[in-house]
């Protein structure tokens, strides 16, 4: 039975000449779970708020959507408000009151509950979602992956048939992720609510998915179960394939022919049977290291704590990062690394240690001049660097040149956004302005503080781009992420900070490599017959060379 | 302040308590009343607040003693000069009422600290809630509102920090300037996610159906006990109020109502918060005796 109907739905925004929404149609099944993915701007969320009325953006309109067999617009607020649940990407924004247990209640209370019946469901939905430690809790007091799964349980108090979500994960790191993609698939199989999601992480959702609906420039180019969608974008090839799991992409780009894998196990199945008498290649050749001699930036044995009877935060933190590489510091959610950042900008102070750029102490550099062409921090919310109203402001805030401005507006590629307001941006927009803004200061060595958080594979690759290309110029790069896969992929040295200390150091192929856990997914499949391979591409050149060897 | 008993209470049990003491408090006049108050409010202030308590009261102390030292300088009335002061008689009697208002504005501070831990946001949402549901909503907004914005300005104060805008030698001029300009991001981000918050109401319903009102407290069978005590005491209290016996007259001679057995009274209305705090500590400490 179709539960959601979607036809011929065209929709176009005030003022735009190019519809945003291009004949769009799609039949959703009861207890379907529908996997929507796309690059930023392709239509996706516009999609999503057409489900919803009170959502739905202005703007011109063609076709319809009936929801069972009624037009979505002729069901009244209150009925759609419980029946069609939404999340949204950003987990602080959406909640509304001051304690966790009034937020479960919030939308229960608008559509007029009795308070006995709303009791036992608040406490049915904080069982169901392991809330009850911190029931009684002030909302700020919770970590980004507890709000968004408050946020959830939240929508879920109401009951809803459909489950709507827009990039619920993209804030949060990759262990709050998947509990969270977990709890979506439970809700899924044991409630059969039907779920509608867009994800960049399509590698954890995809095996659970039923289908996958590619949209490109409003349009659903793909729409098909999860292995049969990956293998039409193969033979497209289409951006888009580039966002597929690992062992997806290993298995088509080293020319695999029938059905793929989709998860580490069959991937690992998969090269097992490729190579059924193991590698005789194991490993590619190590990449000679090219050490400089010139030390940017040196942090010895920091202590800092926020207040003075709390627990220290950072525990002899000591790292040496030489001239013009690029550090990647890892570690868990909560240990401390973004404040490891900040003591080195001097926004916190640690109580014991000593930071040293460029040799000089943090004291020895003038007052003012650390900050011009030396280094520079791009904070996590490129929202909280925006003052202006227009990007071409926001740049000439910090700098007066205008030929350096529209340089710096090309590298970053947002030289045809100079005349829009920062927050009409998208994400990668933002983080790539809030980029142009601190580069402008032209900083020697460059603070990364997770650059890659909700942003989509495409403009991730974008990012990257532009960090080489700083790279060649001469600067020094640290960057903290939870990004595994970004920082195999394009780190020269990885740490792990863990307990207020930076622990190990190798490059990332020795640092993924030994790891097993907290590793990439490429190096979890190939772990057993190759060494060493982090990243997709040493995987699909290691299984290319064995086969040549074979041959 | 975790193993208050009083705090425990339904809502309406805490609150027609400070009504009352709060009321009762500003009204009496009579030493021994207002003695009774004091002794009482100090008592449970410091069951909850401990050494953090002392400090506030001693604080309290020098006001006490201005108000009951300048008293007599604005009020002149009185039998018994003591001395004059600028040709002015400074008397007995005014430097007593000085006094008596004093301990009524230690009484009154006393409870409203103490009001400020036992009430708290939630309780008086849950409160009026009934009431108003939208006024409620909008001061528990307001309440998260507050801190929120707090940390969003600590960071855009931090990333702008870190890309050399708003140092600290910057001129009185350029700080003015950069202080504007980080009211200004603040507006905006506020704004942004204001819309973002809006939505997620709709989304759930906000506005298509009468609001009812959700919080966890309960009448439980010791509501009942406490609030029946309470309106005893309050009740006696009153009636012999009325019969006269808080009359107290400073000047222009002292004269005051003669104590009688009602004070009792009074006195156990007052403690009720302190002999629940009690009363919970020590029934704590047997029952975790037994673990």
């Amino acid at each position: 039975m179709p539960h959601l109907h979607i036809q011929n739905l065209t929709f176009t925004y005030p003022g735009s000449n190019i519809p945003a929404l291009q004949d769009v149609n799609l039949t959703i099944r009861q207890g379907e779970y529908i996997a929507l993915c796309g690059r930023s701007g392709s239509g996706k969320t516009t999609l999503l708020r057409h489900l919803k009325t009170v959502l739905t953006p202005h703007g011109t309109r063609t076709g319809q959507i009936l929801f069972g067999d009624t037009p979505l617009e002729l069901i009244p607020h209150n009925i759609q408000a419980s029946k069609i649940g939404y999340v949204m990407q950003n987990p602080e924004d959406q909640i509304v009151t001051d304690k966790v247990w009034h937020e479960l209640s919030f939308g229960l209370e608008n559509i007029g509950f009795d308070r006995t019946a709303m009791r036992t469901r608040v406490a049915e939905m904080a069982c169901y979602f392991g809330i009850q430690d911190w029931f009684h809790k002030d909302v700020s007091t919770l970590s980004g992956g507890q709000k968004q799964l408050l946020n959830l349980a939240s929508v879920m108090a109401m009951q809803p048939e459909v489950l709507i979500l827009d990039e619920p994960t993209s804030m949060l790191d990759p262990l709050a992720a998947s509990d969270f993609l977990n709890t979506i698939r439970k809700i899924n199989l044991e409630l059969g609510t039907t779920i509608i999601i867009t994800e960049h992480r399509l590698e954890d959702i995809l095996h659970g998915a039923d289908r996958v609906v590619v949209m490109e420039q409003g349009q659903v180019v793909v729409n098909d179960a999860p292995r049969a969608a990956g293998s039409a974008l193969w033979q497209q090839k289409h951006p888009m394939f580039a966002a597929m799991p690992t062992p997806m992409q290993v298995f088509y780009r080293s020319g695999g022919q029938e059905d793929c894998p989709l998860t580490v196990r069959e991937g690992r199945t998969w090269l097992n049977n490729l190579l059924p008498q193991g590698a005789s290649i194991p490993s590619l050749p190590e990449t000679p290291e090219e050490p400089s001699d010139e030390i940017a930036l040196q942090l010895k044995e920091l202590w800092f704590r926020y207040e003075r009877d709390s627990s220290d935060v950072l525990r002899s933190a000591s790292i040496c990062v030489p001239t013009g590489s690029f550090h990647a510091i890892v570690g868990g959610n909560g240990a401390g690394k973004s404040t490891l950042l900040k003591a080195i900008c001097g926004i916190c102070k640690p109580y014991r240690g000593k930071v040293s750029v460029f040799g000089k102490s943090y004291g020895a550099h003038k007052a003012g001049e650390l900050f011009r062409n030396c280094l520079a921090m791009l904070p996590q919310d490129p929202k909280s660097l925006f003052a202006r109203d227009t990007v071409a402001e926001e740049l000439q805030e910090v700098c007066k040149d205008d030929a350096q401005i529209a340089q710096m507006a090309a590298l970053c590629k947002i030289d045809h956004l100079l005349n829009r307001h920062p927050y009409d941006l998208s994400g990668g927009e933002q983080q790539r302005t809030a980029l142009a803004k601190v580069l402008l200061t032209n900083p020697r060595v460059l603070l990364l503080d997770e650059p890659t958080k909700g942003i989509d594979g495409f403009f991730k690759e974008i990012l990257a781009d532009i960090l080489c290309k700083l790279k060649k110029q001469g600067a020094t790069i640290v960057m903290v992420s939870h990004d595994v896969e970004f920082c195999a992929k394009y780190a020269d040295r990885v740490s792990m900070f863990f307990d207020g200390q930076i622990l190990a150091t190798h490059t990332p192929r020795a640092f993924f490599g030994g790891n097993s856990f907290y590793t990439t997914s490429a190096n979890r499949i190939s772990r057993s017959i190759f060494r060493d391979a982090v990243t997709i591409d040493h995987l699909v050149q290691l299984v290319e060379s064995n086969r040549e060897a074979a041959q | 302040m975790k193993t208050d008993g009083f705090s425990k209470l339904h809502p309406v049990t805490n609150f027609l308590f400070f009504l009352g003491v709060i009321g009762f408090g500003v009204v009496f006049q009579h030493p021994a009343y207002l003695a009774a108050g004091v002794v009482a409010a100090g008592i449970y202030y410091i069951l909850l607040d401990g050494r953090k308590a002392l400090k506030a009261i001693a604080a309290m102390l020098p006001l006490f003693l201005l108000v009951t030292v300048l008293n007599p300088l604005f009020n002149t009335r009185g039998a018994n000069v003591l001395f004059s002061v600028f040709g002015r008689p400074y008397t007995l009697e005014a430097l007593c009422y000085g006094a008596a208002v004093g301990g009524i504005l230690v009484i009154t501070l006393l409870w409203f600290g103490c009001y400020s831990r036992i009430m708290t946001e939630d309780k008086f949402t849950a409160l009026f809630g009934q009431l108003a549901p939208s006024l409620s909503l909008l001061l528990v907004m307001v309440f998260r509102l507050v801190p929120n914005l707090i940390e969003k300005a600590r960071q855009i104060t931090g990333a702008r920090h870190c890309i050399g805008l708003g140092g600290k030698q910057a001129t009185k001029k350029e700080k003015l300037q950069n202080a504007m300009t980080v009211l200004m991001a603040l507006t905006g981000w506020s704004l942004e996610s204001g819309i973002l918050t809006a939505d997620s109401m709709r989304s759930r319903g906000y506005g298509t159906a009468k609001r009812s009102n959700f919080h966890l407290y309960r009448i439980t069978r010791s509501d009942v006990l406490v609030l029946m005590f309470t309106g005893i005491t309050a009740a006696v209290t009153l009636y012999s109020a009325f019969a006269g016996a808080t009359g107290a007259k400073y000047t222009p001679t002292l004269s005051f109502a003669p104590v009688t057995p009602m004070l009792a009274a009074y006195c156990l209305y007052l403690l009720i918060p302190a002999i629940i705090h009690l009363k919970e500590v020590i029934l704590c400490r047997i029952f975790i005796s037994k673990i």
